[in-house]
């Protein structure tokens, strides 16, 4: 790329001198540096709405000092500012250490120095605007023409060629070079006054192939279908029911209702119901999660590209790993940033990520998921007797401090006596996680595992993460309803 | 505010270097943006850490004659960027469909609102040692309280500085603060093992409003009020909304559902609805970006239209024009576009936004409702939000309570609340005269009769 040449700054020489600085006034400091390039186009009814380009420098630094941080985000890049930067963000540290009431120090690790590069087939820069912008049509296309009582579609196709610096204390030095794709697709049908939507996207990191799978091509064709079989949909009436939640749903209730309790500056904040449950018996005994945003998952799913969630390193330079979460039932580990890891005294396990380099990282998890079991779904739905079939979700949230959470389904379907009957929309169930999570009747094979991806926000960041799992069954759980 | 480009001499390079396309360009617009920003976190009720930051960059809108629209942006701001960025709005702009809804950018005009206090030097001003008087009190009380056995909280301030200009002559330049205080606080009863939390926060123009102690108290009660928690069977009552409930409930939805560009598409349940009475004669709802001082308020929107107040129901009334347009929402309705313009920084297009956004305030105390309730239920807080295209909306309560015999009782677990808005609007029978103001929403008080709640005690 011609544009990164301002990362050229980072010469060995700066670096000695940033070295030189930081040495006896700071404990622990890092600095991330980064170009990013992209295209977004927006379609609506087969006109386009938008169609951009940018390009962006970022670059930020933090320094550590017995507890306190200091957190420095710069407008631009050059070497005089950034060594200006550099020792008022040390002070910074100085002055939030005299203040903090926590002292610890950040736990020393070897320096990481590699060059990294995403394995993209088709690379974005070899692919031309007009083939992006043929591809969006086709999709405003098939979704328009998809049935009459289609009214409104709109597409969106975001990507980004990323190359990042990560420099620390330690004398990492780690670059990257990324590209990461998403498309968004959004589709109302309308019938007697009733309006309906279906929303869908996908995305990954890798060449401009993310677009050419089946997942990405069927996308508009998925949110138009889903949008005319609400159109018939019942709203759903209030009560306690057996629920058999799809891939989807039981990725989000991982992720949102037990994933978030995990992360380890919420249970640090003692705002996590896990806190102190380290090692006790907190699901049934077929409960197994886990969080791996490692790269190379994609093939899993049959997908020539790197999973939406996954990194290489989090945004303090820890390598991503797998990190068992609940084995067999019984809490084994929460998910850390270097600064949790420290404070708890165990390995940090690569969950501190920022959404950009002008942004500090937060613990976040990457791709959080419930391990398969042995049920089939037909038989998970004959063995149902007054129940629903819920799938894909429209939103969910929890409050972590006492495991109160609540999603919204997009299509359900009423489950009677082992068979499925009519389809319902907007129903919203909710339940207390550690009862939920002892309330799981059923925990479907591999067979109905699957994956899905999205932006999760935390402390105004969004960031990229996939969560999944297999259909589950949980029993007596609140449905909310209109009637 | 250390300023060390000239914006105006780069206006002029992008301008005379996009005047080369006139054969297909029909309007541009040049957006500068520069922001400052400082921030102190509280975590664990200790100081932790300190943060300052600073942007700035420069967004291009390009149109086509056809009515294509290419956007660029960066945050490089030299020439050498700005004749990239002109080279790739074209580029975009060139590669779009032809769009006859698009009219026109904004026109010049002689004079602008002058709405006062929009600007703090004392902002400008602040340093980090200054900045830290905001959370120790934050700190002190936490510390003092028996229950409260954590917080999370901040104090941040920033200024920034939006500059547009465009080829019909539009030349606007606009500075704002803004300040905010928030916590999150956790309490606990240890005898009985129970933990909770509540929440609060404030944002003002003027360092001088900002009110701490009120903001953590606020919080700390609203968490003491939410820790003895049962749970209820369904039943049918009334149910106090507090101004929180209210934003949540009805005054979000509502500024989405008005949105000109949603609208236009048919996708809000408000459609086919304007000149109707669609509420409580109680309900009277404005966007007002002229009030001094106030957070939503500014002299020109995003794209430098003129601020205005909107009137958007009148007593019940969903008014013909009170949806919130930008230029080329109002453009294509034939209609003036009422300086809703809103862009989250450079880097976004003109997207349509609130400005002040108020249900104004009605006659009764609101402890006169609470006290005329025999049994019912005070919502504070739901993180759901309706089904905007139906108006359906069924969620679970995260902070409410009981209301037995005119007083709050134990927060409710695992309860939920299920109704249309329009039914919603139709069922409002009091309105407070108390009311209060998050951010650019303002909001009373409310008691709506007869809801449906949804609880899981058998």
């Amino acid at each position: 790329m011609a544009e990164n040449d301002e990362l050229n700054i980072f010469t060995d020489d700066l670096l000695n001198q940033l070295h030189d600085k930081a040495k006896n006034k700071v404990d622990y400091w890092d600095i991330r540096a980064g170009v990013s390039n992209g295209n977004t186009i927006e379609f609506s009814d087969e006109k386009s709405k938008e169609i951009t380009s940018y390009l962006l420098t970022g670059c930020s630094i933090r320094t550590f000092i017995d507890g306190g941080w200091g957190f420095n985000v710069l407008k631009k890049l050059s070497k005089k500012h950034l060594l200006d930067e550099f020792v008022k963000t040390i002070k910074m540290a100085k002055f939030s250490s005299s203040l903090c009431k926590f002292k610890y120090p950040i736990k020393e690790r070897n320096a990481l120095t590699q060059n990294f590069k995403v394995n993209s087939k088709r690379n974005l820069e070899d692919v031309d605007l007009s083939e992006k912008i043929e591809m969006v049509k086709e999709h405003e296309s098939i979704a328009s023409n998809y049935s009459k009582l289609i009214k409104n579609t709109r597409t969106i196709y975001l990507d980004s060629q990323v190359d990042l610096l990560f420099l620390d204390t330690f004398g990492s030095k780690v670059k990257q070079e990324l590209e990461i794709l998403r498309l968004f697709s959004s589709v109302y049908a309308q019938n007697k006054g009733i309006i309906q939507n279906g929303t869908n996207s996908v995305g990954g990191v890798g060449g401009f192939e993310v677009m050419n799978t089946e997942k990405a091509l069927s996308l508009s064709k998925k949110s138009s279908e889903q949008a005319i079989n609400l159109l018939n949909a019942k709203s759903p009436i209030g009560g306690s029911f057996s629920v058999i939640l799809d891939s989807k749903l039981t990725g989000v209730f991982i992720h949102e209702a037990l994933g978030h309790a995990c992360e380890a500056d919420l249970v640090l904040n003692k705002e996590s119901i896990l806190t102190e449950k380290i090692g006790e018996k907190i699901a049934i005994e077929d409960v197994s999660v886990v969080d791996d945003p490692r790269f190379g998952q994609g093939e899993k799913f049959n997908l020539p590209y790197e999973l939406f969630g996954s990194y290489f390193i989090d945004e303090e330079g820890t390598p991503a790993q797998k990190t068992i979460i609940i084995k067999n039932g019984i809490l084994q580990s929460f998910i850390h940033s270097l600064e949790t890891a420290s404070r708890m005294n165990v390995a940090p396990n690569g969950h501190g990520r920022a959404n950009s380099n002008s942004s500090k990282p937060q613990v976040r998890m990457g791709f959080t998921y419930l391990e398969p079991k042995d049920w089939d779904l037909e038989e998970m739905i004959a063995d149902t007797k007054n129940g629903i079939l819920c799938e894909d979700f429209q939103y969910g949230y929890t409050d972590p401090t006492t495991g109160n959470f609540q999603f919204k389904c997009r299509i359900s379907t009423n489950i009677e006596n082992g068979e499925k009957k009519e389809n319902l929309r907007d129903v919203s169930f909710g339940g207390m996680t550690l009862d939920v999570l002892n309330k799981i009747s059923a925990i479907g094979n591999e067979n109905t595992f699957n994956y899905s991806d999205g932006i999760c926000g935390k402390g105004g960041q969004g960031i990229r993460v996939c969560d999944g799992g297999p259909y589950i069954r949980i029993d007596n759980l609140t449905v909310g309803g209109l009637n | 505010m250390e300023n060390d480009v000239d914006i105006y001499q780069l206006a002029t390079h992008g301008f005379n270097n996009l005047n080369k396309f006139e054969s297909t360009l029909k309007c541009a617009e040049l957006f500068f943006g520069v922001s400052e920003y400082l921030n102190i976190e509280i975590e664990e009720n200790s100081i932790k850490n300190i943060e300052k930051g600073s942007d700035e960059g420069v967004s291009i809108r390009a149109i086509g004659r056809n009515g294509s629209l290419g956007f660029s942006f960066t945050n490089r701001l030299n020439n050498q960027s700005i004749d990239l960025m002109v080279e790739n709005s074209i580029k975009m702009m060139r590669s779009g469909t032809k769009d006859s809804e698009f009219i026109d950018i904004p026109q010049p005009i002689d004079s602008y609102p002058k709405v006062k206090d929009l600007y703090d030097e004392n902002v400008q001003s602040l340093t980090i040692d200054d900045s830290i008087d905001y959370v120790t009190e934050l700190i002190r009380i936490c510390d003092e309280d028996e229950m409260a056995i954590s917080q999370s909280a901040n104090f941040a301030a920033s200024t920034s500085k939006n500059i547009i200009l465009n080829t019909n002559g539009v030349k606007v330049e606009g500075e704002e603060t803004i300040c905010s205080v928030s916590s999150h606080i956790i309490v606990k009863d240890k005898l009985k093992d129970r933990t909770s939390n509540g929440f609060e926060y404030q944002s003002e123009r003027f360092l001088k409003n900002i009110n701490p102690t009120l903001v953590i108290n606020t919080a700390l009660n609203k968490a003491k009020q939410n820790l003895n928690r049962i749970k209820i069977k369904s039943m049918r009552s009334p149910i106090i909304l507090t101004p929180r409930g209210v934003i949540s409930l009805i005054l979000k939805p509502i500024a989405s559902a008005i949105n000109a560009e949603a609208f236009q598409y048919k996708r809000t349940f408000l459609v086919d609805k304007r000149n109707e009475k669609i509420g409580s004669d109680l309900i009277t709802i404005e966007d007002n970006g002229l009030i001094n001082g106030a957070v939503g308020s500014a002299n020109f929107d995003a794209e430098g239209v003129p601020c205005q107040n909107t009137k958007i129901i009148d007593n019940g009334v969903f008014l013909n024009q009170g949806l919130l347009h930008n230029s080329y929402t109002a453009g294509k309705e034939g209609v003036e576009s009422t300086g809703n313009a809103s862009r989250q920084s450079y880097s976004s297009t003109p997207s349509i936004g609130i400005s002040n956004f108020i249900l104004s305030p009605g006659k009764i105390g609101k402890n006169e409702l609470i006290e005329d309730i025999k049994e019912g239920i005070l919502l504070d807080y739901t993180g759901d939000r309706p089904n905007l295209s139906t108006g359906d909306f069924s969620g679970l309560i995260l902070h409410g309570n009981i209301i037995e015999n005119g007083e709050i009782g134990p927060a409710l677990n695992e309860t939920m609340i299920g109704i249309n808005l329009l039914e919603l609007f139709k069922k409002i029978e009091h309105v407070s005269s108390e009311y209060k103001t998050y951010g650019s929403y303002q909001a009373p008080y409310l008691q709506v009769n007869d809801i449906q709640i949804i609880g899981s005690h058998n």
